[in-house]
């Protein structure tokens, strides 16, 4: 017993030994956490390659501080139970620096307190529930380590609300589906409408992997609704308007962000046409970095099409911001790089737009309303919907003052 | 009435496709007394299997196919999960054993065919036709058809065929079964197989109306179960009757009480067969002797 003892603290003299020398040029650990398999992994699977792809062409490029980016990837399933095991182990198993990722809210909320606790910057480059990166707002935390990089939903709700209106509708059913996700989203719409002095006449609820759509649409046809604003995920959205069809009920539809996804296009096929949607990044060349970008994918990656363009485009800035945080500064401890996250002093050029000053201490959402356009689904891809955005497509669209 | 009408026909169809797949529980339970509890898996690889075979066959030569990927499927699931556990009397080891065998499937199905849900190539018109203000899809109606014939091909098959009549043999008697000699191990492989079979079938013939990818057959294999309890385990009739409950109950929940309770009634209906008949509607009693 005693000499196992001896044996076992000569064996972890030697690791710390040999352990110590190696630091200088360890690489830099960073999680990416989000569901690769599953319902909304095309999200999550397009977000990861947008990582990827930046993670490597910044390695190919030195790396930040002298040290390569290491990415530690996790599948949390889009599941909430499995997020927060993910995120304990990248925080104290992986002793990750910072984590990038989150694309269901409800696994963000279940998860980022992890980091917040460890002192771990996040940034949520896919998930949009508002509360998220509201979640840990000074005063009752010292500091919110959680950012976000997409457009979160009171700007999503917002639009779409006000497109409905500014297209004359008068009676708006809301659709949105059970999970944190719809159900926070309807909360903003909801919310924002009354603001507006409009009452939607049905507010109806569907489940994931719901095949029958029937009843919720029958009862908006039958509350006289002449436009729907449904808040889900591409296979449920593209059930919607299939289900439309089937009736025979022709009203337009006005979506949240994943009708953008692959999914919705091909199960809505011919369906799906017309649907418009809240967007950060529409698939085009226009400007040489998101040329670039796009090239990059296609080849590294071997498609295309990207499966959900915002997501693999956030994802591949949010690497981008961190890598500036982290050289500004000049370390990798947590409290610095959210300072420096917090106050960025080089401008990050991004697929999405060109960064300038994107967090402040009181605003961690780098995407403002303005940045957001509205995306049509168009014989299977997406385009933009309205004409003056086609024609500035190729304007960086800068962050002006955020209201969150 | 023409809104009733409409979610009664739209509750039939779903239905339909809760009974196609709850007839594969009671195949298998009837013969050894275990269910293959991957029977939404078996429908979600013959749904994909199907879709990879489309663009070579077309729709209708692709279903002797699936028919004949979902027989050897059926024999796999109980060489595997349900034989060992039987042989050495473990009451409940076949219940971990076809679900592990399920979680394999679903993640050899995201490795092979991806993990969005895709589209499946409907063969008849998408357009609805409408019955007297009633609007359906062509689609629904080959559902609510071809589930009938699979469950009236196989209840000939077990009337007319030798081997049928083996199958009815083992399901009342197992032991005398063997005794007289029938081969009850084959008998009840062949019953994973027709049960797996169905299942398969069914993929294919709500594809086109449902998701078609991965996790197809999570909810729908569930849905199924309830169905498969509610009518009783031991009737094809119980089946048929327990979709068509479950299916209406639900479009009728989400509409007139409200969407967010949609799936509520049809589980309060299932505590209550469970409470009153725990057999299930067309359950026949009987007294097991210990």
């Amino acid at each position: 017993m005693r000499s196992s003892l001896t044996a076992l603290a000569a064996a972890l003299a030697c690791a710390t030994a040999f352990a110590a020398p190696a630091l200088a040029a360890d690489p830099i650990k960073i999680g990416v956490t989000g569901p690769y398999t599953g319902g909304s992994s095309s999200m999550g699977v397009s977000m990861r390659d947008g990582v990827r792809l930046a993670a490597e062409e910044i390695n190919k490029n030195g790396g930040v501080l002298g040290r390569q980016l290491q990415l530690v990837e996790r599948d949390d399933e889009g599941k909430n139970e499995v997020g927060a095991q993910v995120a304990q182990e990248l925080v104290n198993k992986e002793k990750v620096v910072a984590t990038l990722g989150f694309i269901n809210t409800g696994v963000a909320l279940a998860a980022q307190r992890f980091y917040q606790e460890a002192e771990i910057p996040v940034i949520n480059n896919v998930a949009t529930g508002t509360i998220i990166t509201n979640q840990f707002n000074p005063p009752d935390y010292d500091n919110n380590y959680v950012f976000r990089t997409s457009a979160y939903d009171v700007l999503q709700a917002g639009m779409m609300a006000d497109e409905a209106i500014a297209q004359g509708y008068k009676k708006i059913a809301i659709l949105a589906d059970s999970t944190n996700y719809g159900q926070l989203g309807r909360e903003d719409l909801e919310k924002y409408l009354k603001a507006k002095g409009v009452k939607p006449v049905a507010v109806e609820k569907f489940n994931i992997k719901d095949v029958d759509m029937t009843a919720q649409l029958l009862k908006s046809q039958a509350a006289g609704a002449d436009v729907i604003l449904a808040y889900g995920i591409g296979p449920e959205l593209a059930q919607i308007a299939n289900g439309m069809a089937k009736l025979g009920w022709k009203v337009p539809m006005i979506t949240s962000w994943p009708a953008s996804m692959q999914s919705f296009i091909d199960i809505a096929g011919t369906n799906g046409n017309g649907v418009i949607m809240p967007q950060t990044f529409i698939e085009d060349k226009t400007l040489p970095k998101r040329k670039s970008f796009l090239d990059g994918y296609y080849a590294t990656f071997k498609v295309n099409k990207i499966p959900t363009p915002v997501a693999g485009a956030q994802g591949y800035d949010s690497v981008y911001l961190l890598a500036a945080a982290i050289k500004q500064a000049g370390s990798t401890s947590g409290p610095k790089v959210r300072a420096a996250l917090e106050d960025l002093n080089s401008k990050v050029e991004g697929v999405v737009t060109t960064y300038d000053k994107p967090f402040t201490p009181k605003d961690h959402n780098a995407i403002s309303r303005n940045m957001v356009v509205f995306g049509k689904v168009q014989d299977g891809k997406i385009v933009y919907a309205k004409d003056e955005d086609a024609k500035n497509a190729g304007v960086v669209r800068v962050k002006e003052k955020a209201s969150n | 009435m023409q809104i009733f009408l409409q979610l009664v026909a739209s509750g039939v169809a779903v239905g339909m496709i809760y009974a196609a797949i709850a007839f594969g529980y009671q195949l298998t339970f009837a013969t050894s007394k275990t269910l293959n509890f991957g029977q939404g898996e078996a429908l979600m690889l013959g749904a994909l299997f199907g879709l990879t075979l489309v663009p070579f066959t077309g729709y209708w030569l692709m279903l002797p196919l699936v028919l004949v990927f979902g027989f050897a499927l059926g024999a796999v699931v109980e060489r595997l999960g349900v034989r060992p556990a039987v042989k050495i009397k473990s009451e409940y080891g076949w219940i971990m054993a076809t679900i592990a065998l399920g979680i394999i499937f679903k993640n050899v199905a995201e490795n092979i065919w991806g993990r969005d849900d895709l589209k499946f190539p409907s063969p008849l018109p998408e357009e609805a036709i409408t019955f007297g203000g009633v609007r359906v899809l062509p689609m629904e109606l080959m559902i609510v058809a071809g589930a009938l014939l699979m469950m009236l091909a196989v209840e000939l098959f077990n009337r007319r065929s030798i081997w049928g009549k083996a199958v009815v043999a083992t399901s009342n008697d197992i032991d005398a079964a063997g005794l007289m000699g029938i081969n009850t191990q084959k008998v009840i492989t062949l019953s994973y197989s027709i049960s797996a079979m169905t299942a398969a079938f069914a993929g294919v013939l709500v594809a086109p109306v449902t998701l078609t990818g991965a996790t197809m057959g999570s909810v729908l294999a569930l849905k199924a179960f309830a169905v498969a309890i509610i009518g009783g385990l031991e009737s094809g009739l119980g089946v048929i009757v327990g979709g068509l409950i479950l299916g209406v109950a639900e479009t009728l929940t989400g509409f007139y009480i409200s969407t967010g309770y949609k799936d509520v009634p049809g589980l309060i209906l299932l505590l209550a067969v469970l409470a009153v008949r725990p057999v299930g509607l067309f359950g026949k009693a009987v007294i097991k002797k210990v």
